[in-house]
């Protein structure tokens, strides 16, 4: 090829491209939230016609995926006592496959044979069309008796049985106070009881925090604007509404992240606690700081990630030099329950583990690359996000109850310390137990675990 | 130079298929344009059409038309077997998705649009004036960013869309023009040499 004739080519390039990219050719509802096109009243009545219907796709989408019967394991509760953390493995299995078979194949087998379990691909939103933040009937009850606010939608419910969310209300505690354990005497934290519960025990600075991080500000499904899912006009929802106690309980949501609708992935609320050793927050943005956090959620939980939607339904902007950082004085005092087999450096103690256990460990550090990511010494996290790649498993691009199936990218390494307290797991809770966390990582990190190293790596989990 | 063989993407749709018409019709009825007649309780009856359905079909309808002028162009100019193989892929599979969708848009009265638009006009100029290599480039790189954006779209119709068939159209369509996309991306790092790359034609599946 002549000199002259190669030079032009990458010219002809990029005119090519530079003419298609210059163009305005997607629709702009891909990105912005579209108003809603009639009367409330209107929305309201087919929202509640097809709820019905909503409800039993997702009842089946579970039942497909999942036993969801009631297996705990014998005498292991969650730390304040209140829930049996549920047992083995829940994630079912696609016909003619075991755990064993699927193992011994390649990420190209499986997805060539059709054969990642279902139960491994993201969980759908109830109401992918919709999305938006959705409570748990505990958290919804609590907060109407304690403040006659209204977190119920008219839309959909949760979805998830009760046996698979975290024990509510959750224990708090308090890293500024270890003498005292929990703190919460089995309440809510609410707008109206956190003064009496916290006085004494907490500092001005925390205390406003607190108050800021109880008070109701609007949000897409619950403000005072026609385009609402609660059926009164709402006063919105709190911080801690999702994150019960400064743990979790369930509420799910989808990730502010990824547009357009049908691409959204769930996003499970995940635990407050031991904040103050994270160093990035969000699953997906990384953000450097909690303060940066604190202050962006009133443009991500609550609107979706859509400032113009937040201008429209009244937005809470915390003033950044005083407010986000009392609220973050609050959060980095929370602290993770009690592990008492966990020497200083967050190692079992060989006097207080069982063999099994310590077993469990050394699967942990070893052949399970578990710490890999989740490092004892920095509370079983290592500050960054990665790629599981779990798209090797499955072909990109079918729709499961609304949701488009696609590669999810970058995820935050969560923390595993008290994890027996939050289920479900995996940023979208996905995964019932922790048996099925297990035969997650089994497969696609491609670690041939036997059945006692599994059962090892259980035991040595919930001491965590 | 692997092959890229000219098949039927329906095979790809295999582990989209269960379901479907139940999950079509549930929608977001915030956004269901008044008047709109219900089919069962809150859901709207078949072949009543929403904005995002008007503008999905259009878009698409365009956007297929364009893919089979091209691909025929391609037939004809295409340099490397490779990309004529690619080229008769999209004018069969094109083809066939805009002949179907072309029979939901008029089941459900919907605009069909004619020709081209400004975007895709501006394209075939372009193509028209390459030839060998330069052409092989310039066509593997629209139609990346084509199915990029077809991609875009037909997850903005399974999202917003209101017509169950229109929506259950793109439900099958998005896996086979992910497919596509891959094979685009492929092809192009391919002929320029990028370094570390997987062909996504390794699934026998998607050959037959």
């Amino acid at each position: 090829m002549a000199p002259f004739t190669r030079c032009l080519l990458p010219a002809a390039v990029l005119l090519t491209l530079g003419l298609s990219a210059a163009a305005d050719q997607l629709p702009p509802q891909l990105t912005y939230r579209t108003l809603p096109t009639q009367p409330f009243d209107a929305v309201r009545t087919a929202d509640e016609a097809e709820k019905p219907a909503v409800q039993q796709r997702q009842r089946a989408l579970l039942e497909e995926r999942y036993d969801l019967s009631d297996r705990p394991t014998p005498n292991v509760m969650m730390s304040a006592g209140r829930k049996p953390v549920q047992g083995g493995v829940r994630v079912k299995l696609p016909r003619g496959a075991t755990w064993e078979s699927l193992a011994q194949m390649s990420p190209d087998d499986i997805r060539r044979s059709n054969l990642f379990p279902a139960a491994f691909l993201p969980l759908p939103h109830v109401k992918q069309a919709t999305g938006g933040q959705v409570f748990p009937n505990n958290q919804i009850d609590e907060i109407a008796k304690q403040e006659s606010r209204n977190l119920r939608r008219f839309d959909v419910d949760f979805d998830l049985p009760d046996r698979f969310t975290p024990e509510f209300p959750p224990p708090i505690f308090l890293s500024s106070h270890p003498e005292l354990g929990d703190v919460s005497r089995g309440q809510l934290l609410t707008i109206k009881n956190y003064y009496a519960l916290m006085i004494g025990l907490i500092t001005p600075v925390q205390m406003e925090g607190l108050r800021l991080l109880l008070t109701p500000f609007p949000q897409e499904e619950f403000n005072q604007t026609e385009d609402r899912k609660s059926a009164d006009q709402s006063l919105g929802v709190t911080c801690l509404d999702c994150h019960s106690n400064f743990s979790t309980n369930g509420a799910f949501h989808q990730t502010p992240d990824v547009r357009p609708q049908a691409a959204r992935f769930r996003l499970d609320t995940v635990s407050l606690r031991g904040l103050f050793n994270q160093q990035i927050h969000g699953s997906k943005r990384s953000l450097r700081s909690v303060e940066d956090f604190s202050e962006f959620e009133q443009r991500t939980a609550y609107f979706n990630g859509d400032q113009m939607s937040a201008q429209r339904k009244g937005v809470n902007l915390p003033e950044r030099h005083d407010q986000t950082a009392m609220m973050a004085q609050m959060q980095n005092i929370i602290d993770f329950p009690p592990a008492p087999k966990l020497d200083p450096l967050d190692r079992l103690d060989p006097s207080q583990a069982t063999a099994e256990e310590l077993t469990g460990e050394r699967v942990f550090m070893g052949k399970g690359q578990c710490a890999a990511c989740h490092v004892p010494v920095t509370a079983f996290m290592d500050n960054n996000l990665h790629d599981l790649k779990l798209d090797r498993f499955y072909p990109l691009g079918a729709t499961v109850n609304g949701l488009v199936i696609l590669p999810e990218g970058p995820i935050k390494t969560f923390t595993l310390r008290g994890i027996k307290d939050t289920p479900p797991y995996l940023h979208d809770g996905r995964l019932l137990t922790l048996a099925d966390c297990l035969e997650f990582f089994n497969l696609v990190l491609g670690l041939k675990l036997t059945q006692d190293e599994k059962n090892d790596l259980v035991a040595y989990m919930l001491t965590l | 130079m692997t092959r890229i063989l000219a098949v039927c993407g329906v095979a790809a749709l295999a582990t989209a298929a269960p379901a479907l018409a139940q999950q079509a019709g549930l929608g977001n009825p915030a956004t269901t344009p008044a008047g709109t007649s219900e089919g069962g309780r809150g859901i709207p009856a078949a072949r009543e059409p929403n904005d995002t359905d008007r503008i999905f079909t259009r878009e698409v309808l365009i956007g297929g038309r364009a893919e089979v002028m091209f691909g025929k162009l391609a037939g004809e100019r295409a340099h490397a077997t490779a990309v004529k193989q690619f080229a008769e892929r999209m004018v069969q599979d094109h083809t066939r998705s805009g002949d179907d969708l072309l029979n939901l848009a008029q089941a459900a009265n919907l605009p069909v649009p004619e020709g081209l638009d400004r975007d895709h006009r501006m394209i075939r100029d372009e193509l028209d004036k390459l030839n060998g290599a330069a052409f092989d480039d310039a066509y593997i790189h629209s139609q990346i960013t084509d199915h990029q954006q077809t991609v875009q779209l037909l997850e903005f119709e399974i999202g917003s869309g209101q017509d169950p068939a229109v929506k259950q159209f793109a439900v099958q369509a998005l896996p086979v023009v992910m497919r596509h996309l891959q094979i685009a991306q492929f092809l192009a790092a391919e002929r320029e040499g990028v370094a570390s790359r997987i062909n996504p034609e390794r699934d026998g599946n998607a050959l037959r």
